[in-house]
């Protein structure tokens, strides 16, 4: 399964051959060879950094293919909290999800509820768990594959207790599946995404044998027939009993842990940001914080890469949505306590760290390159200019000595050896 | 039969790879940087994540020791072909009573707090704890000298 669960899809055509993408990937698997970029996928973690910097529409996200709901007798939208503030602030939530029955699904589901089920258990579960603090949230699940990769010392800090998606999908498939007397095979459940991430956990999810979910959509393909639906259906549907207002706060990074009881929370958003804490989480700072929320994307999800509505506006659509909705749907904390002894919340499967490369299997090799490594390092200009394909000199270096750039990739260094050439040339010639 | 010094100075395994970092007495704006660095190295080598996991804590704990109560140390961290292995040597205050100060996060402070990372007085206990080898030498107002290892096998 080499590249099929990847989402993130380079488009040669369109690449310039820039080092944008390249310089913004928080896992440096990009490098520019040849005039075009390419991807490390063991490493590539399909967070959409590299979407959300390249101007030329050569990074994209792969999405369902729309013949996929032919598949099943009965279709199911879930709109990421994301969809709600896409509109304007005057369109309800629940013309969304009637919008949604009119651009091809055959229901839509509000999970706005199992985002508070998942806050109460989350509080419950720090209430009575022991360290590694602090604990950091799964709910991106960018942020999942980053300390996978990069951070597998902070694997054991990841709480593992199923996301509101995943275990809305359950729910609804079960209610399905009573309420039609269908199979739950003959049930399509389709998520509407704003990232390209979910997209990924969708097809290869991490702590779980398989998603729920059966495919995704983006907003931003979604946006413009759903405009149209809203357009002539929009004054039918008013508000509806049960949506959550703390629920919709998910779109929103400090949604999540605004709700909870416990203020003892931090918010980290953006990728540099993120993995700065992480390094300091690392080395052992934040240990007296009990909760983390982290977004690769600069504000959560409002602020993936494949919504339609600018961040900012989004935020606010949201909030004024939220205040109309007022009433927060009654959640019986005793029944989430029991469900989370009944292991309702569980994580069906364990997150794993994932090998980062070493320079070589062999202790006395690793080392020889290591060394190796550092005397490149030195005669590179230490700039970070990246115009040799490689993000930071370090990464050029290492590139070097795995075999798979040159040093004479620098421009500096090509200049200096050009120069030398020149010099000698003109000595040896009389 | 040679005396136990005199055998550890025969048997020193050969070092494979060693580097030399400074720290500086409360230079807390760099505090956990060469804990960092050493981590990233091992990471590179491909040492074990959990003989990672272990040094990186002692580390932290030696590292933040000089920086709150030492002038300046330097800390040198060695890779020999069955352990990692820091030696680190700073210039300070010392420690007048070894044995209270191994002792004094265990008492003072709760379970909680220990898990937490507080309350473990210098963290000498923490750092012997997840070393496998744990030496301490300190003569007051001159310095301390750590040396610890972990195993690799």
């Amino acid at each position: 399964m080499a590249n099929a669960p990847h989402t993130v899809t380079g488009i040669p055509t369109q690449c310039i051959g820039c080092v944008a993408c390249s310089k913004a990937c928080p896992v440096k698997a990009l490098r520019v060879r040849g005039g075009v970029v390419q991807c490390d996928s063991d490493l590539c973690i399909d967070c959409g950094a590299c979407i959300y910097v390249c101007a030329n529409g050569a990074r994209r996200a792969r999405t369902t293919p729309a013949s996929d709901l032919s598949k099943y007798k009965h279709t199911v939208a879930m709109p990421s909290m994301t969809l709600y503030g896409q509109f304007g602030k005057d369109v309800t939530p629940a013309q969304v999800l009637h919008a949604l029955t009119q651009v091809g699904f055959d229901q839509a589901f509000d999970f706005s509820y199992v985002c508070d089920m998942v806050t109460a258990a989350t509080e419950a579960y720090l209430s009575e768990c022991r360290g590694p603090w602090p604990k950091i949230s799964i709910t991106c699940p960018a942020v999942v594959r980053l300390i996978q990769i990069r951070y597998p010392d902070l694997v054991p800090n990841l709480v593992p207790i199923e996301i509101p998606r995943e275990l809305g999908a359950r729910i609804m498939r079960k209610k399905v599946s009573v309420e039609l007397g269908l199979k739950p095979e003959e049930i399509g459940i389709f998520f509407i995404t704003p990232c390209s991430a979910i997209m990924r956990s969708i097809n290869d999810p991490v702590g779980q044998e398989a998603s729920y979910i059966d495919g995704a959509f983006s907003i931003l393909e979604l946006y413009g027939p759903l405009l149209k639906a809203l357009k002539s259906t929009a004054h039918d549907v008013t508000y509806e009993e049960g949506i959550s207002p703390s629920g919709l706060a998910w779109a929103m990074a400090g949604g999540e842990t605004r709700a909870m009881r416990n203020s003892n929370t931090l918010v980290v958003k953006g990728t540099h940001d993120v993995t700065r804490v992480f390094d300091r989480i690392e080395s052992g700072k934040f240990q007296t914080v009990d909760y983390l929320e982290a977004y690769i994307c600069p504000d959560g999800c409002v602020s993936g890469q494949l919504v339609a509505e600018g961040r900012y506006a989004a935020q606010r659509n949201l909030l004024h949505i939220s205040k109309r909705l007022r009433r927060q749907p009654h959640l019986n904390e005793e029944k989430v306590r029991s469900l989370l002894r009944e292991r309702f919340f569980d994580l069906e499967g364990q997150i794993k760290a994932r090998e980062v490369r070493p320079l070589a299997r062999d202790l006395r090799q690793a080392i020889a390159l290591k060394r190796e490594k550092a005397k490149i390092l030195e005669r590179l200009p230490g700039k970070n200019c990246a115009a040799c394909g490689a993000p930071t000199c370090d990464t050029l270096a290492e590139d070097v000595v795995r075999g798979e750039a040159h040093i004479e990739d620098c421009v500096f260094i090509k200049i200096e050896l050009l120069q030398q050439r020149i010099e000698a040339g003109k000595g040896g010639t009389p | 039969m040679f005396p136990a010094p005199v055998l550890d100075v025969i048997m020193e395994e050969e070092i494979l790879y060693s580097e030399t970092f400074r720290i500086h007495g409360n230079d807390f704006e760099h505090g956990g940087e060469v804990a960092a660095a050493v981590k990233s190295v091992m990471k590179q080598l491909g040492i074990r994540s959990d003989v990672i996991r272990r040094l990186s804590i002692a580390n932290f704990e030696c590292e933040m020791n000089v920086i709150m109560y030492a002038d300046e140390a330097e800390f040198e961290f060695s890779v020999l072909p069955s352990q990692v292995r820091v030696v680190c040597k700073d210039r300070g205050q010392g420690i007048p009573d070894i044995g209270l100060a191994m002792q004094e996060g265990w008492s003072t402070a709760t379970q909680q707090m220990r898990e937490r990372g507080f309350g473990a007085g210098l963290g000498l206990p923490n750092i012997k704890r997840n070393s496998d080898k744990f030496e301490i030498e300190s003569t007051p107002s001159v310095g301390t000298t750590l040396r610890y290892s972990v195993n690799l096998e």
